[in-house]
């Protein structure tokens, strides 16, 4: 479900594990848009579940319950809007990569 | 092994002249004296769709928040350079980027090296052996030391040939008693560099990965090569 990342009912309520949750569908949307490059069918999906990994293995993990700030909840929703802009699916695939950088640095941790 | 000059064939032509585009050398050298975060920046912003400035501030707290650290004039400049290249067109940025990771590798290598030993666009020659028809990207020429350097914007830029041509490299210098270090250079994080070399059959277990969180080694003296 790509770009549907919405605020939480409270902003003070929106932990980084919500946030992280947000930026996996982005990824998701983003390998069904690079798949379509048929000889990166492989690529891509390695690609998602690589990262995707990491993003849930965050979201799991002791920083997933902090509550986020507001820069880091604006900053995750600008990103994934970004991606959401992607048509091309070259551009997707990079994004694929790109993204989750973004993501885990904007909420202060290691990519 | 002896290096010599690419042929000055139409492709070089063309791809000389986006070297030599001033954008490219200002983007090269503020990325190569930047953090992880501005170069992840760079990335992002060369590779989006958006060229609002203050959109891409507000994407990027821990370089333009209120609490950041760093150096915010030089985040400012990464900035500014980045949606430069980014305006340029999907087919001309793609080039721009390519030119960039390659005098980005050249400059951090000349922190390291004499300049001068630091070429590109050059071919290796290795007796009774074809040469190869792409020259390699960044070469450092120096005795007893030389490497060679294959430069890529992105992970899915590793494909077989590269590989191939990397590893042939290596493995005809050491057949005449040669050292010569091979290395990958891309701009993107380590672990699509990963997803994108365990796929791969072409042998490389003798060639070096400079990812995105590496590259400052390549201006470190004393790194051992390949």
């Amino acid at each position: 479900m790509r770009g549907t990342f919405q605020y939480a009912p409270s902003m003070d309520a929106t932990t980084i594990g919500a946030l992280l949750g947000a930026a996996i569908d982005a990824e998701d949307a983003l390998a069904e848009l690079g798949e379509s490059i048929e000889d990166e069918w492989s690529y891509v999906n390695d690609l998602r579940q690589a990262w995707t990994d990491r993003l849930a293995e965050v979201a799991d993990g002791p920083d997933g319950t902090r509550t986020a700030s507001q820069p880091e909840v604006e900053a995750v929703e600008l990103a994934i809007d970004e991606a959401s802009l992607i048509r091309d699916p070259h551009r997707a695939i990079d994004w694929l990569s790109t993204l989750p950088q973004v993501v885990l640095l904007a909420v202060g941790v290691a990519i | 092994m002896r290096f010599q000059d690419a042929a000055r064939d139409g492709r070089a032509v063309v791809y000389a002249a986006i070297q030599a585009d001033p954008l490219v050398a200002r983007s090269a050298e503020l990325i190569s004296r930047a953090s992880l975060d501005e170069r992840i920046l760079a990335r992002a912003v060369m590779n989006g769709e958006s060229s609002d400035s203050d959109r891409w501030r507000r994407t990027f707290p821990t370089l333009f928040g209120p609490g950041s650290s760093g150096d915010r004039e030089h985040a400012e400049a990464i900035l500014a350079a980045s949606l430069a290249v980014a305006d340029r067109g999907d087919q001309v940025r793609n080039q721009v980027r390519g030119a960039i990771v390659e005098e980005l590798t050249a400059r951090l290598l000349a922190r390291r090296a004499d300049p001068a030993t630091v070429r590109r666009e050059r071919r290796i020659l290795f007796d009774g052996v074809p040469a190869e028809i792409h020259p390699y990207d960044v070469t450092l020429e120096a005795a007893g030391g030389a490497e060679a350097f294959d430069c890529k914007w992105g992970a899915r830029g590793i494909n077989a040939d590269v590989l191939h041509q990397l590893d042939d490299a290596r493995s005809h210098a050491h057949d005449e008693d040669e050292a010569l270090g091979v290395t990958l250079v891309v701009f993107d994080a380590e672990r699509s560099c990963r997803v994108r070399l365990d796929a791969q059959t072409a042998p490389h277990a003798g060639t070096r990965l400079v990812a995105l969180e590496q590259l400052d080694e390549l201006a470190t003296p004393g790194r051992p090569v390949g």
